[in-house]
């Protein structure tokens, strides 16, 4: 039964204060959290925070390296790097958390419903999703970033469509050992509709491991994207997007190292820090870990 | 937990075995001398961004695939060198002579004996008929730049005679052309499919054969032990080596892991010219890239708005900070050292005062247009970008979309575009490819006329100057030509770039020819 | 014997998801806006010839009927012939696979003899320094964008030190082994070619190490909490009660039973390893099927796009069904229906 949680009992009130205190046990997870408000606020704060306009093109001044004026040096058309982090962020960022929260919301509806209904229903579905599951993600993402045209929405779809059946399965297989457990039996017997044990009974306590795996994808969304826009199916130009800037930084890689390392770097610290968040939500809410 | 205590025991102890080998094995490797195969004098390294796609004659139009494909097969007609520098010029190689009837549709040619393939077979007009025939037949891309409904005859076994509906002016030229190889008749004779033979095999007589191909890694030539030709080879094996990253050819050049290294970016060769044991081979080539402007549909279909963009761009940005000196401003279609150039058409300048002229006098307002381009070329980015600041500047926002470039290609072929990037290199050495091909309305679409340019006078112009057979009275065509379509601001012309190749210093011989890019004369070559 | 439900079961399964394999990739791969006989009619192309090349690839036809052409040629085992290289698929997939296949494996190797012991030591010593450490290298792991790490590394060792070579799996100079497995380290040792089998490691080792890298944070974590649980259980402290040494309860009796859980994991890893691959073959310059997948969607050569994932599917539904047999072989406790 596992996955059945610390949510089962008590009111939100006693879990967050319990998040709390196991946050503070935690170094590790409290310098995630910490990485990811740093770099929310720039990211959120570009319009402030970056000294340049990052689509300014300054041919005079292509490629130079890092100074006082340009703390991470320019790029081939003289843009300032640093504020094209920054801005960047807004689309590498963003692509991470909505990736995660879209794929995590759809699939675990889907995966609660068929859960839930069972039968033929439940049979399709999982068939379908192993089907899907089964195409080379990479092909898959590729192709269909490709199919729809390369922007940035479009590989944010791409990538989301192929994550939904990870939490199709996940979901349904919560669902599934839950609705076994004797309360919710108890439940049917007062009489309660479908509806109302989906929403309230499962749905809570499928929660925890759902929260998890979308924690841990927000890192993983992002390097995705990141790769993506590698390939150049991602934000196009002039839009700044860290996974872009690595691709066209390769070709000055060996004089002008800044153009790689610093948007390669912002992927970095900003994937660690989501992970080390995801491994410490992980930590508080896996009853499994509860060394007895 | 017997079963599993037994088991995990011996496991455990496999796992320590394996740890010593691996401890065994790193040390091996990290104390082992730095073998680097600096390749030895008689071998030549180059290396290239991609693997060659087919090396079959008449279906490759990519200039990747000829670099291998070249020096493995002999044409009717070859470059001359003229002092020591490729000319535009042909000379028999595989024809000894040639005549033309006096209405120019027939052409005999009597050739050269002594030429044999790599089997040893003869080359004779039977092997000439053979590739002219099969080239047609299938019809693909090479097949292109010959007149259509081309007849072969062997007349007999040193005369081959071809016929055409039309004179083609230019007919001679293209026999030197990579599609216009001899392929040995033999590979009929192997069975099975010849095309799938062809693609990854070479059948000519040129001065090197293809060895071997490890795809994705790497191809060996090696000399044709039947050459007859006068370009004698004088290394023993030339390998082709497929770098995919920039980055690494570059240091595989520095390190002596490359003789040769193809498609580096202007910066990483300025960067290179300082390096030890390095030089950068630099010349002038026929290779333009100009921007397309859509004049058969949306904003740009009117003239005074493609004269704004004319004179908005700024070329000296361009040409100093992108392609860092390396290009030569184009101030018409015909580049530098393509006969028809015409050097008392204006050089473009920006002018933005009046670009905006021209554009209050399209009476189109303040217009947004969509540039589309993709990475083919590294340096059609920062243009975009230029050109994109560039008109903001006078009030015309521009939108750019990057697309891969089979998507681009489409979308050019449909005119889904108001403005696109590209580059253009003769297939032969003919004004007719940069003025024909550019601005003939049947030839609309990605076949040439990329931005859809109609002018029924510079047509009539066009097809007569392709069928004369006096240059000068050609010449004055193409003059006339290239006032018009100045004057109607057809594309945007940019730069002929300088043709750019990474070497080692003990690289010698290397002879630049513009019609052939990518191609080494490895056969004139030594270290 | 009672394994032949399961695998009937699966075979089955085997047969749907091909089919449905092949038909995702069909219809998005069409849907993807560009011809490809113009691209290999080339630019300067008349519409005729592109007309003809696109009849010879049987692209005119209605999208039904070439689907039902490539089915039931799929049935023969006939995936078709590549647009871009004029070979028939099969042949391209065998010529590239095992590159990409040793490549995952070695990585997948290294990832595991680094990674099992930090998990280990990791739940052992759980959140002290040890633990810490080890946490912070898998975290590191997993949040590096391969393609910069693989970058980063061919300038450090290849350029400053020279210590490995910066790409491709041998020196030009020398011939690779016969073509027994078509994994250069195997068919060298095989015909025992030991100046071929160094060399090939030494290309190797880098971009192994990049892929490897982030599985080894994935299979770091992975033992980690499979050993958190199994140090929990009752048997753990009574073996320790019996007086046996910390190191022989650890690595004689909680370690194979975490690792019966972890191995459907390690046989995941082996499918995202082959993901990734196709970057790190990219920065690499190793000719397997990730680099070639890449062309073959820019070049919108369908078959080849096709070819490839029906075969990767077919792959990883034979791989799933290999582990879920070895789950039950390992553990005699797992009985019945899936």
């Amino acid at each position: 039964m596992a996955g059945v949680s610390v949510l089962v009992q008590g009111s939100w009130r006693d879990t967050l204060s319990r998040f709390a205190y196991q946050l503070k046990k935690s170094p590790m997870t409290m310098l995630g959290l910490g990485i990811i408000v740093v770099v929310l606020a720039a990211v959120a704060g570009a319009g402030w925070l970056a000294p340049y306009d990052p689509n300014q093109i300054g041919l005079v001044h292509r490629l130079a390296p890092p100074s006082a004026q340009h703390w991470f040096g320019t790029d081939e058309v003289g843009r300032d790097i640093f504020s094209r982090v920054l801005f960047g962020g807004r689309q590498s960022v963003g692509v991470g958390l909505f990736v995660a929260f879209a794929s995590s919301i759809v699939g675990s509806a889907a995966g609660c419903f068929s859960g839930v209904m069972g039968g033929r229903v439940d049979s399709i579905v999982m068939r379908a999703m192993d089907v899907v599951l089964s195409v080379p993600s990479l092909v898959l993402t590729m192709a269909l970033a490709a199919a729809l045209g390369p922007s940035l929405f479009n590989a944010m779809l791409a990538i989301t469509i192929v994550r939904i059946p990870f939490y199709v399965r996940l979901a349904r297989g919560q669902t599934l050992g839950i609705r076994e457990m004797a309360y919710v039996k108890a439940a049917r017997t007062f009489g309660a509709t479908r509806r109302h044990i989906v929403s309230w009974h499962i749905a809570r306590n499928a929660l925890s491991p759902i929260i998890v795996q979308t924690t841990l994808d927000i890192g993983n969304a992002i390097l995705m994207a990141a790769a993506l826009g590698f390939i150049g199916l991602g934000a196009q130009q002039p839009t700044a997007e860290w996974g872009a800037m690595v691709a066209t930084g390769r070709n000055y890689l060996l004089d002008q190292w800044w153009y790689t390392v610093f948007p390669g770097f912002a992927i970095l610290i900003t994937a660690m820090g989501f992970n080390l968040l995801g491994d410490g939500v992980r930590d508080m809410l896996d009853p499994r870990l509860k060394v007895k | 937990m017997h079963k599993f205590t037994d088991r995990r025991a011996s496991l455990s102890l496999l796992r320590r075995h394996v740890l010593a080998a691996l401890v065994a094995g790193a040390g091996t490797v990290a104390f082992s001398p730095a073998v680097f195969a600096m390749a030895p004098k008689d071998t030549l390294v180059i290396g290239k961004p991609a693997d060659p796609q087919t090396l079959d004659p008449a279906i490759t139009i990519d200039n990747n695939d000829w670099t291998v494909t070249y020096p493995a097969y002999q044409r009717l007609m070859r470059y001359k060198q003229v002092d020591g520098k490729g000319s535009t010029e042909v000379e028999g190689d595989l024809a000894q002579s040639w005549k033309a009837s006096p209405d120019n549709l027939t052409w005999t040619f009597k050739l050269r004996p002594g030429q044999k393939f790599a089997d040893g077979a003869t080359v004779d007009a039977n092997a000439v008929k053979f590739s002219f025939d099969r080239l047609m037949k299938l019809k693909q891309g090479p097949s292109e730049a010959f007149p259509p409904h081309l007849q072969v005859t062997a007349v007999d076994p040193m005369t081959v005679q071809f016929k055409m509906e039309e004179p083609f002016a230019p007919f001679l030229y293209t026999l030197a052309n990579d599609g216009a190889s001899i392929v040995n008749p033999d590979v009929a004779k192997r069975g099975g499919d010849i095309k799938a033979y062809l693609s990854g095999h070479t059948a000519g007589s040129g001065p090197y054969r293809l060895v071997s191909w490890q795809k994705g890694q790497s191809l060996t030539l090696e000399p044709n032990p039947h050459y007859g030709g006068s370009h004698k080879p004088h290394l023993r094996k030339v390998v082709v080596k497929i770098v995919p990253e920039a980055s690494s050819r570059r240091l595989q050049l520095q390190k002596g892991d490359l003789d040769v290294a193809e498609e580096l970016p202007v910066d990483q060769l300025a960067a290179l010219k300082k390096a030890p044991g390095v030089k950068v081979a630099e010349f002038p080539s026929l290779r333009v890239t100009y921007l397309y402007l859509n004049n058969k549909k949306g904003p740009l279909a009117n003239v005074h708005l493609r004269r704004a963009v004319v004179d908005a761009i700024d070329y000296k940005g361009i040409i100093d900070g992108i392609m860092l000196k390396q290009a030569r401003q184009t101030r018409g279609p015909i580049p530098q050292g393509m006969w028809g150039y015409d050097a008392n058409l204006p050089m473009p300048a920006q002018n933005l005062k009046k670009a905006k002229e021209e554009l209050a006098a399209s009476g189109e307002g303040h217009p947004t247009l969509v540039l589309r381009y993709s990475t083919q070329d590294p340096n059609w980015e920062p243009i975009a970008l230029t050109a994109q600041a560039n008109l903001a500047a006078i009030g015309v926002k521009v939108k750019l979309e990057k697309l891969a470039n089979a998507t681009l290609r489409e979308n050019l072929d449909k005119g889904n575009f108001d403005i696109s990037v590209g580059n253009w290199s003769p297939d032969f050495a003919d004004p007719y490819m940069f003025t024909s091909y550019w601005f003939d309305s049947s030839k609309g679409g990605l076949a040439g006329n990329r931005s859809f340019y109609s002018n029924p006078q510079v047509d009539t112009w066009l097809r007569k100057a392709a069928t004369l057979s006096d240059q000068s009275q050609r010449v004055a065509l193409y003059t006339k030509v290239q006032e018009q379509v100045t004057r109607d601001a057809a594309y945007v012309y940019l730069y002929q770039k300088n043709y750019q190749a990474g070497m080692r210093k003990d690289v010698k011989g290397f002879v630049f020819n513009p019609m052939l890019e990518r191609v080494f004369n490895v056969a004139d070559m030594t270290k | 014997m009672s394994w032949l439900p399961i695998v009937k079961k699966r075979l089955f399964s085997l047969v749907l998801v091909v089919i449905g394999v092949s038909l995702i990739t069909f219809v998005i791969s069409h849907l993807i806006p560009g011809d490809p006989a113009r691209l290999i009619a080339g630019e300067r192309a008349t519409p005729a010839i592109v007309a003809h090349i696109r009849h010879q690839l049987g692209l005119d036809l209605p999208l039904y009927e070439q689907y039902w052409h490539y089915l039931v040629r799929l049935a023969h085992g006939d995936l078709g012939m590549s647009i871009r290289t004029h070979r028939p698929v099969l042949q391209d997939i065998r010529a590239f696979f095992p590159a990409t296949l040793e490549l995952a494996l070695v990585a997948l190797f290294l990832a595991t003899l680094i990674g099992i012991p930090l998990g280990v030591l990791s739940a052992v010593y759980r959140n002290k320094t040890v633990d810490q450490v080890v946490r912070t290298i898998s975290v590191t792991g997993i949040s590096t964008p391969a393609f910069w790490l693989g970058l980063g590394l061919i300038v450090v060792f290849y350029g400053r030190l020279g210590w490995f070579p910066g790409g491709g799996r041998l020196d030009q100079g020398l011939a690779p082994p016969a073509d027994i497995t078509g994994f250069y380290l195997v068919d060298s040792l095989l015909t025992g070619n030991i100046p071929v089998f160094f060399n090939a490691l030494k290309h190797i080792v880098l971009p192994a190490f990049t892929l490897g890298f982030v599985h080894l944070g994935i299979v770091a974590r992975q033992i980690r909490s499979a050993m958190l649980e199994q140090l929990g259980e009752d048997y753990v402290r009574t073996a320790r009660a019996f007086g046996l040494s910390r190191m022989t309860v650890v690595v004689h009796h909680a370690l194979p039973n975490a690792l019966i859980p972890s191995i459907t994991v390690l046989g995941l890893a082996l499918g995202d390893l082959l993901y990734g691959a196709v970057l790190t073959e990219t920065v690499f310059g190793w000719p397997g099927m990730g680099a070639y997948v890449v062309e073959s969607i820019q070049a919108l050569d369908f078959p080849a796009v096709m070819g490839f994932a029906v075969v990767v599917s077919f792959v990883y539904v034979l791989l799933n069904l290999v582990i879920d047999l070895l789950y039950r072989w390992i553990d005699p406790r797992i009985t019945g229906v899936s």
